[in-house]
């Protein structure tokens, strides 16, 4: 079956339409990953509503294909500005500006292009290769599996974005409370709609996510002034960068795989992996290591692990349903929004689009890698533009995107409440992703605890027990010790420092 | 320290935040008692937002519990370590906070036409009031028409050049014109003014009179 799929996947993945959209996706991701304060989140969130009159699969492919493109677009702003267009640059910065600096932007470009493109093709190989692996493990969960699988989700976001666990919890559950208005999952009746016909539907999350990703990404803008204060001139050789990566083969497979591992994790991400992967060059490179004054390995390590997590991430989006990062959030919003189920369904009898998708992501490589190395003489252009004309457009076409998908007013107007609420929890460190999380899980969440509940005759030790479902057992155990272990370790520690 | 300047410092938009998050929540548990919500429509949302309710009151009163219920809630944790977590006086990071955005917003002043005439506002304040002027304007008279002077009247704002302003705002009404046309969306029909009979003049006949004037 998984072979059938699979070619049935690359006939899908291989049609002049799906490869337009790929190309599109991508030149869009890279335009978009280079706009510092733009990123793959929010370009995804304001094109995710267009998608509606396409396929389920020329979406989903759009959609990963500005992702992969705004990991590599990230980087160009980063190594010539110093301002990266998206979080995972932020560890380009290091080395690749002192590079641009040293006279040599285009080298440290085209290590960028080959070094996030290598190993994004591999990755993708990797992907395909481990999807049967994959499908053995999602069709062993159940409904209290999943129920648990989405609070686990909440509590490694909180944790692995390393702040106070109460804030996290606190904006996990808000996006569940808020995923319930409308008209309940189980039974026609409408809640805490107060007798607004137009919050029957709820609040859609794809306008939450413009809300939380582009309208509050714009209220950071406004602070800011023009991208690039200065022209920036592009010198080195685009040749010299190519053979810089292959001189170096064991820093681009050791952080491929870093990049991988990492964006595995439900919470991490690229930010996580790219640190993890320069900090681990940097630990190997003590002798000759010239790190933070424009080594090539600081360039490869990040740029290396960057694509590779795009792949890591997607098995849990698309297996469980749980995103790692923003990006994957509006992603699975996308899949949802296309009445796909992540799972069961997209393991199954829809694995054929799975196929597709990792297909595209491995065409997306070779694409990227054409594309950028093609586009390093103009790259410095994109970094000029005056964010005074980027926000009233975003604007624009974020509530034309909400309006558009149920041509309902309280969606645009969701975007504006929850723009503003996501700047707030931001700047006072609470994650909009556990948020977001929450929202777009919401209801698969109630439906599967509501569904534990029927199967158990409304007994709650269904989610506890070791006996009749281990799998809910272990999960639960993974929630207490994610939430409490730290507090447990740490009275541990100091039980036994005093004796 | 005088009273009011004691209590502007208490009131942080966090805690604005937080006391808004306890009335939501207070509501969402409430409402299906009052409404007599079925269970399979009141259970969660009741869970979750009593999960809300109880998270934003020990955040809000953080700095007077007891020791370790305090550590819980303020301490940033790490699945790796326990070691280098520490507890934040809530009042402390407010005052950093404070401190911490008020260069910032001196570093980033832009050269408004506000400015020019001594009348200065926040470039954030600016754009959220813009955004939900828009909104409204939008609602009432349809994006279509309200679109082009909302980026026109942003950017000459922040001095754009006029000819790129013109352009900009030429774009974006013509995204919500195409939006308008395949999607079919009542773009041009507001709630409060119809001017949708101007679209045939304006938009399609627009060819016509460049026709007829070339």
């Amino acid at each position: 079956m998984a072979v059938d799929a699979f070619f049935e996947g690359l006939s899908i993945a291989t049609t002049p339409e799906m490869i337009m959209w790929l190309a599109l996706g991508l030149l869009l991701g890279i335009v978009l990953g280079a706009l510092p304060g733009i990123g793959s989140p929010v370009g995804m969130a304001i094109v995710l509503p267009l998608t509606l009159p396409l396929d389920a699969t020329a979406a989903i492919i759009l959609l990963v294909a500005i992702y992969s493109g705004a990991m590599f677009g990230g980087s160009i702003a980063a190594i010539l500005i110093n301002a990266p267009g998206t979080e995972s640059a932020a560890a380009t910065t290091l080395d690749g500006y002192p590079m641009s600096q040293n006279g040599l932007a285009k080298n440290a470009l085209a290590i960028a292009t080959t070094a996030s493109a290598l190993n994004g093709f591999l990755a993708a190989i990797a992907l395909i290769l481990l999807s049967p692996i994959l499908i053995e493990v999602v069709l062993a969960f159940g409904s209290p599996e999943y129920f648990l699988l989405a609070i686990l989700g909440i509590s490694l976001i909180t944790i692995v974005t390393q702040g106070s666990i109460v804030k996290g919890l606190v904006a996990g559950a808000l996006g569940f409370m808020i995923s319930t208005i409308g008209t309940a999952i189980l039974s026609p009746r409408p809640r805490y709609t107060f007798g607004q016909f137009g919050l029957y539907e709820g609040i859609d999350f794809v306008a939450a996510l413009i809300g939380m990703f582009a309208f509050a990404e714009m209220m950071k803008l406004a602070a800011r002034k023009k991208i690039s204060e200065g022209d920036v001139e592009i010198a080195g050789s685009v040749r010299d960068g190519i053979t810089t990566v292959f001189k170096y083969p064991v820093t681009t497979l050791k952080s491929g795989l870093i990049g991988m591992g990492i964006g595995m994790v439900p919470g991490s991400g690229a930010t996580t992996s790219t640190f993890v992967a320069y900090a681990e060059e940097a630990r190997s490179s003590t002798k000759d290591g010239r790190f933070g004054d424009g080594d090539p390995r600081g360039v490869i390590a990040p740029e290396a692990a960057n694509n590779p997590t795009v792949s890591g991430s997607l098995i849990p989006t698309l297996s469980f349903g749980i995103p790692g990062s923003g990006s994957t959030a509006v992603l699975l919003g996308g899949i949802l929004m296309h009445g796909l189920q992540p799972g069961p369904v997209l393991f199954g009898e829809q694995l054929q689009i799975t196929y597709a998708l990792f297909i595209s992501l491995f065409l997306g490589n070779i694409l990227i890698l054409l594309v950028g190395l093609t586009l390093i003489p103009y790259a410095s252009k994109i970094t000029e533009l005056d964010t005074t004309l980027i926000i009233p457009m975003v604007i624009v076409l974020s509530y034309a995107g909400a309006y558009t998908l149920n041509q309902n007013w309280w969606d645009v107007g969701a975007v504006i409440a929850l723009g503003i609420l996501g700047f707030y929890m931001v700047r006072n460190n609470y994650s909009i992703i556990a948020f977001v999380l929450g929202i777009v899980l919401g209801p698969i969440a109630e439906e599967n605890f509501f569904r534990s509940l029927q199967i158990s005759g409304g007994d709650y030790t269904i989610f506890i027990d070791p006996i009749n479902q281990p799998l809910s057992f272990l999960l639960s155990v993974a929630i207490f010790l994610i939430l409490f272990g730290p507090f447990l370790k740490g009275r541990v520690e100091r039980t036994l420092g005093r004796n | 320290m005088s009273n009011s300047e004691s209590i502007k410092r208490k009131v942080t938009p966090e805690r604005i935040m937080l006391v808004t998050f306890l009335v939501v929540s207070a509501v969402f548990i409430i409402e299906p008692v009052i409404e007599s919500y079925p269970d399979d429509a009141r259970v969660f949302p009741q869970l979750t937002a009593a999960a809300v309710f109880i998270g934003s009151l020990l955040l809000l009163l953080q700095n007077y519990l007891p020791g370790p219920v305090r550590r819980f809630v303020a301490e940033s944790v790490s699945i790796t370590s326990s070691e280098d977590s520490e507890v934040v006086d809530q009042t402390e990071t407010d005052q950093e906070q404070l401190e911490d955005t008020e260069p910032e917003a001196e570093e980033y002043k832009k050269d408004t036409l506000g400015a020019k005439y001594g009348f200065e506002v926040d470039e954030t304040i600016f754009m959220v009031s813009t955004a939900v002027l828009y909104f409204v304007a939008g609602w009432a008279a349809g994006f279509l028409f309200v679109t082009p002077l909302y980026i026109a009247g942003y950017t000459l704002w922040f001095r754009v050049n006029p000819v790129v302003s013109v352009g900009l705002a030429v774009a974006g009404t013509a995204v919500i014109y195409l939006f308008m046309t395949y999607l079919v969306l009542p773009f041009d029909q507001g709630h409060l003014f119809d001017f949708s009979p101007l679209v045939p003049m304006l938009f399609d006949g627009a060819p016509i009179l460049l026709r007829g004037g070339l």
